[in-house]
């Protein structure tokens, strides 16, 4: 028998009478270890906070969406959104895999690029491609996905003075039955929009237009929409086949199925309450196998998939750095991330579970981050063990958009590390220094110097 | 016209010895004019058929071959040798050759109904007549002609030199096998013997084997059973060991070391018929000339044409009129075709499953239901569930479609048993939730431990190839999620398996996949249907009536153009065909993949080298599948190696040429502009290769561009771009 727990005293209110199932225990047992390393290691070794992946996790995730994708529809093809996490040693994870690359700007474009991706498995989307991106897309023969009209007619002013004839889709926008409808992107179905646009797209036979792309909305939580966004697709699919006689070669559903995250204000916690990823999968093969394609004319299913696929890869991990009592009485506990090294905290009830054996006990306490602002709140309301100054706390689910919108705000941005397959700590992205912040900063030189 | 009738008339002579060979006929016909009476008579003869054929407007295929007229030939040139000239002899030849002529035609379609051939039947009943009916009239001058050597009183060259090769020092065996050969033109000598032996071996080295082999055969049986020798001297009636043996060995049977063996068997009964027919003949003072051949092959192809089955010996489909090249066709047609099946099957599933338990498997797949195959989904551990599986959600293949797997009617359904918790079997309703479809009469498939409530049609439905039918499940006898596939000949759930392989399906192998044709998925492999590219389907997609140009570069020569023509036969065979050169390739198109069947033309054309390069394309845009097949040996070897290839065939073959065809290049894997095949096709002779071919073929967006063939050792290139 071990040495037994010291635990500071706390004070609970007593709450004769009204029992909740779950007692006033946290709901979940510590999580001393990441793919069998210690956190308290990686921490040692690494500094806190970090960001830990787990390698085993990413592969695990991609294979299974990829089966219940593959088994279900004969031709799919996923492609790695990179503003989900765009670390070159996850990108690549996920192309050894056969994921292609899924980018929206310029920058990631260079990065898929630099990633070795061939230019023509590289999906360039979003709405702010400049000239010269496209005329490095067409160059490389990169699917573009027009966005608006103006993209249109640049696109097609650019093909036209390199005498090249671009693969393009178009991004359409339509009423799936969710609100918000999200019609900022792409053109619109119901009204016509993306109609003329295809019109003007065959018409001038400048574009060789292969896809047709829609992304309906993030972290949807109803399949049928995916459903419906498929069957509006296929249909246009049919409609230019029959227009022009041109087989579109794929159609894009984008990405958006959520993870097991608990969305804030939702009443059961995410992974009671999250479709699984199957049920996306039927609704949407379903629509487009019953869609009236000729068997041997279907169109492949791109599926831009990101934070399902690495949401549950990625945890942050960091060290409590003190305890307080509020002027209410309310426990707080400070730890050394924030929000903004932990984004998605302004999203999410996120899960957090102290990374050592705890006791019996628990208490609703207010996590705060280590910023000097008051916005710095991890968790409003939590259910924890009392923890001690030191203690390593662990943040799950926080693989997507965390560390692409990480930024250095009083604090500089953690190390980043991977659990390789052999459960092995390697680091894959360096804890950043005070150069990161300095080094494109120019002095003027009548400021160099100063006499306080 | 000129064409046909000349044809006509060469292949009536060739004909008598089962061939069409134009070399053949010209040496033959010189032979009957060893006796120009008799060679003059026959060439009369023939003429006088082909005068009627075409006053009668009889098919001009029939015409060219000379079916009509070969019998005629044989009544000019017997009477030729019976009667003296005259007047009143040209009017009964002119009568013979037209009671022969009608005789043909009667007899030709009395045994075409009965898949059979007339042979030499005309000639019989036409020279029996004349034989019998001849000495009524007096003015009909029997000849005095045959005491003579060569059967005319001539002291020339000739006769010295036919006199000379009589008394060479050949054994007997080979003098009489000479003289019946000749005896088959009534050339009663070992000079026509020589020369026929010369022309048939230049047309067929396989048919002068056999004329020997046959002829052996006979002289021996003879020997050993002291037979009366003098029946096989008189008249020679030996040839119809000759003509049997080329008949039954090679011409209407493919050859092969059985039908060899068929002839050992055959040959003995000839000899029991002459010698049985010739008392019962010379009665009437009639020869029996080849009445006993006539018998045993019709006897011997009657009965084979009444088996259930075509093991061992094979008739011959499409004659060639060549042994040999019955012999290659057949080969060839075995080795490409062989395993392929009537139905094409696809596997039911879509994407990558686990073929978990295959046929004879060690758990269920006994007995009478051992040809079935059991599917689910692995992952790369071989776990077929994620998390503890202890729930039916947990396993990869639980609610995964499953589909059609041709087209068919459901004829029966089973549903509404429940999925088994996991680990537990139902072995009331062992099958569990079932579809049968049907595909044709006694053809059926059937799935079954399909989920509860998942199948989307109804009995009487009517379901194409990959249409979802349900969702695996786990009903029946079934610890865990499954599939069950089997193929049936009764419509009943707990029907016997039949063994019937899938038509065409992918195995997965490190990083790429083994194309299968017509074989039959394993235990332990991981297997997905082909998917088709577009690109690839559509630029090999030819339509009747189509024409396409094309512009041809051979190396050293001036680029030509040239126009194919695609047709399509009565048949329903789809062949391309070049107007300038005559050549045609005949192709089909599977599906999923695009194969030519056959050539017929010359090989050194622009078509030939199309033909050679796209002799196997899969049109699914998968990287580095390869694809195999064979190709006809004869334009890729010198004269001297297919010599000896066509003596040594039927028992060792040792010529050979592979192909083999990948992908090499997609400039885009999904939406693709061009893709590029390399094709190899390697002469083999045992196993050294001596004679190299490589193909490219470059497809873009309108179909195929362009194709190249290049011969590395004699650094020749054909090019070829397809124009639009």
């Amino acid at each position: 028998m071990g040495k037994l727990l010291y635990e500071r005293p706390i004070i609970t209110p007593l709450q004769a009478g009204i029992s909740n199932k779950f007692g006033t225990r946290t709901e979940y047992l510590p999580k001393t270890h990441i793919d069998h390393v210690a956190v308290k290691e990686i921490i040692e070794k690494y500094g806190s906070p970090a960001y830990v992946f787990s390698e085993r996790q990413i592969r695990n995730n991609y294979r299974n969406i990829k089966r219940t994708f593959d088994t279900r529809y004969p031709k799919v093809q996923f492609a790695w959104s990179y503003k989900t996490n765009y670390l070159n040693a996850i990108c690549n994870i996920y192309h050894q895999e056969g994921s292609w690359a899924e980018v929206v700007s310029g920058f990631e474009y260079q990065k898929a690029i630099g990633n070795g991706v061939p230019g023509n498995k590289i999906l360039f989307n979003g709405p702010d491609k400049t000239d010269d991106d496209l005329r490095l897309a067409v160059n490389n023969d990169s699917p573009i996905h027009i966005d608006h009209l103006d993209e249109l007619y640049r696109l097609t002013e650019i093909a036209r003075s390199m005498d090249k004839k671009p693969r393009v889709a178009i991004r359409v926008n339509m009423d799936t039955g969710i609100y918000p409808m999200w019609d900022r992107f792409g053109f619109n179905y119901e009204n016509g929009q993306a109609w003329e646009a295809i019109n003007k797209i065959m018409a001038n036979d400048v574009l060789d237009l292969i896809g047709l792309h829609a992304h309906i909305g993030t972290f949807m939580l109803s399949p049928g929409a995916y459903g419906i966004a498929a069957t509006k697709l296929s249909d246009l699919a049919l409609g230019i086949k029959k227009q022009y006689g041109n087989s579109i070669s794929y159609i894009d559903l984008g990405g958006g199925f959520p993870s097991k995250n608990t969305l804030k204000g939702s009443f059961l916690p995410g992974t009671d309450s999250v479709p699984e990823i199957s049920e996306f999968a039927e609704a949407i093969t379903t629509a487009i196998l019953s869609a009236g394609f000729n068997k041997d004319e279907l169109p492949y299913l791109y599926l831009e998939t990101g934070r399902a696929m690495i949401d549950d890869a990625g945890y942050l991990i960091g060290s409590v750095i003190s305890n307080k009592r509020l002027s209410d009485g309310r426990r707080a506990t400070i730890i050394d991330f924030g929000v903004n090294t932990l984004f998605t905290a302004f999203w999410y009830d996120h899960k957090i579970t102290p990374a050592q054996k705890f006791g019996l006990h628990t208490e609703n306490t207010v996590i705060y981050g280590p910023l000097c602002m008051n916005i710095d709140v991890i968790r409003e309301n939590v259910s924890l063990p009392p923890l001690n100054a030191g203690d390593q706390v662990v943040v799950h689910f926080v693989g997507a958009y965390n560390f692409t919108q990480s930024m250095q705000f009083i604090t500089l941005r953690p190390a980043v590390v991977l659990i390789n397959m052999q459960d092995k700590p390697v680091l894959i992205r360096e804890k950043e220094s005070i150069d990161a912040v300095t080094q494109y900063e120019i002095l003027p030189e009548n400021l160099k110097s100063f006499k306080l | 016209m000129l064409q046909i009738y000349g044809n006509g008339f060469l292949n009536s002579y060739s004909q008598v010895f089962f061939s069409n060979n134009k070399t053949l006929a010209i040496l033959l016909f010189l032979v009957t004019f060893l006796n120009p009476v008799s060679g003059l008579s026959g060439a009369i003869a023939i003429i006088i058929g082909q005068i009627l054929a075409r006053g009668f407007n009889f098919s001009q295929v029939l015409i060219s071959d000379g079916t009509y007229t070969y019998n005629s030939l044989m009544v000019g040139v017997g009477m030729g040798v019976i009667y003296d000239p005259s007047m009143a002899y040209l009017v009964v030849l002119i009568v013979f050759s037209i009671i022969t002529f009608f005789l043909s035609v009667w007899l030709s379609h009395f045994f075409s109904l009965k898949k059979l051939p007339f042979l030499s039947i005309p000639f019989l009943l036409a020279m029996w007549l004349v034989l019998l009916g001849g000495d009524s009239f007096s003015s009909l001058q029997l000849s005095s002609r045959q005491i003579w050597f060569l059967g005319f009183n001539s002291t020339g060259l000739i006769n010295q030199v036919a006199e000379f090769v009589g008394t060479l020092p050949f054994p007997d065996v080979l003098h009489l096998y000479l003289r019946s050969l000749g005896a088959i033109l009534f050339q009663y000598n070992d000079l026509a013997g020589i020369i026929i032996v010369i022309a048939i071996l230049i047309s067929s080295r396989m048919a002068l084997v056999l004329s020997f082999f046959g002829f052996l055969i006979g002289y021996l049986f003879y020997l050993n059973f002291e037979g009366d020798f003098s029946q096989l001297v008189y008249s020679y009636i030996g040839f119809n060991f000759i003509l049997t043996g080329i008949a039954l060995g090679g011409f209407f049977i493919v050859p092969s070391r059985k039908s060899y063996l068929l002839l050992i068997v055959v040959i003995p009964v000839i000899a029991f018929l002459i010698s049985g027919f010739y008392s019962l003949f010379t009665v009437f003072q009639l020869p029996l000339y080849s009445l006993p051949f006539n018998i045993v092959v019709l006897l011997v192809l009657y009965t084979f044409g009444l088996r259930t089955s075509s093991k061992g010996l094979n008739l011959v489909t499409l004659q060639q009129f060549s042994p040999e090249k019955n012999y290659y066709k057949h080969l060839l047609g075995k080795m490409r075709f062989g395993t392929e099946t009537y139905y094409h099957l696809s596997l039911p599933v879509l994407g990558e499953w686990y073929i978990s338990q295959g046929a004879n498997g060690k758990i269920t797949h006994k007995g009478e239901w051992k040809e079935a195959l059991d599917f689910d989904i692995r992952d790369d551990s071989g776990k077929t569930f994620r998390g503890s599986g202890a729930e039916l959600s947990d396993y990869y293949c639980y609610d995964i479609p499953v589909v059609a797997p041709a087209h068919g009617t459901i004829i029966k359904i089973d549903d509404g048993i429940e999925d088994n918790v996991v680990g537990n079997v139902n072995l009331e309703y062992n099958w569990g939730n079932t579809v049968i479809i049907k595909h044709g009469e006694g053809f059926f498939t059937k799935l079954s431990h399909l989920k509860k409530g998942s199948i989307k049609y109804n009995e009487g439905d009517f379901v194409q190839q990959g249409d979802i039918l349900a969702h695996c499940g786990s009903s029946g006898r079934s610890p865990e999620p499954h599939l069950h596939f089997q193929v049936q000949t009764q419509p009943y759930i707990g029907a016997p398996t039949l063994k019937y392989p899938i038509a065409y399906y992918l195995v997965k192998e490190k990083n790429t996949f083994a194309m299968k044709e017509f074989a039959y998925p394993k235990e332990g492999e991981t297997i997905r249907n082909v998917e088709v590219n577009s690109l690839l389907k559509k630029a090999y997609n030819f339509i009747p009536g189509q024409s396409i140009n094309v512009s041809v570069a051979k190396s050293g020569e001036k680029p030509t153009e040239e126009v194919w023509k695609v047709n399509t036969n009565l048949y329903n065979q789809s062949y391309f065909y070049s107007p300038e050169n005559g050549a045609r390739a005949y192709f089909i198109n599977r599906g999923q993949v695009f194969l030519f069947t056959d050539y017929s033309g010359k090989t050194n054309t622009a078509l030939y080298a199309f033909y050679i390069c796209s002799q196997k394309i899969l049109l699914g845009s998968y990287k580095d599948v390869e694809l195999n097949d064979q190709l006809p040996v004869s334009p890729f070897f010198n004269k001297l190696l297919l010599l000896l290839q066509d003596f040594a065939a039927p028992f060792y073959q040792f010529l050979g040429v592979n192909f083999h065809s990948k992908i090499v290049f997609i400039d885009n894997d999904h939406s693709p502009r061009e893709i590029q095949i390399e094709t190899g096709e390697e002469a083999i002779a045992g196993k050294r290769i001596l004679n190299l071919r490589k193909g490219k073929i470059t497809i873009g967006k309108k179909g195929i561009k362009s194709f190249e063939i290049t011969n590395p050792r004699k650094k020749t290139t054909l090019s070829c771009a397809f124009r639009f």
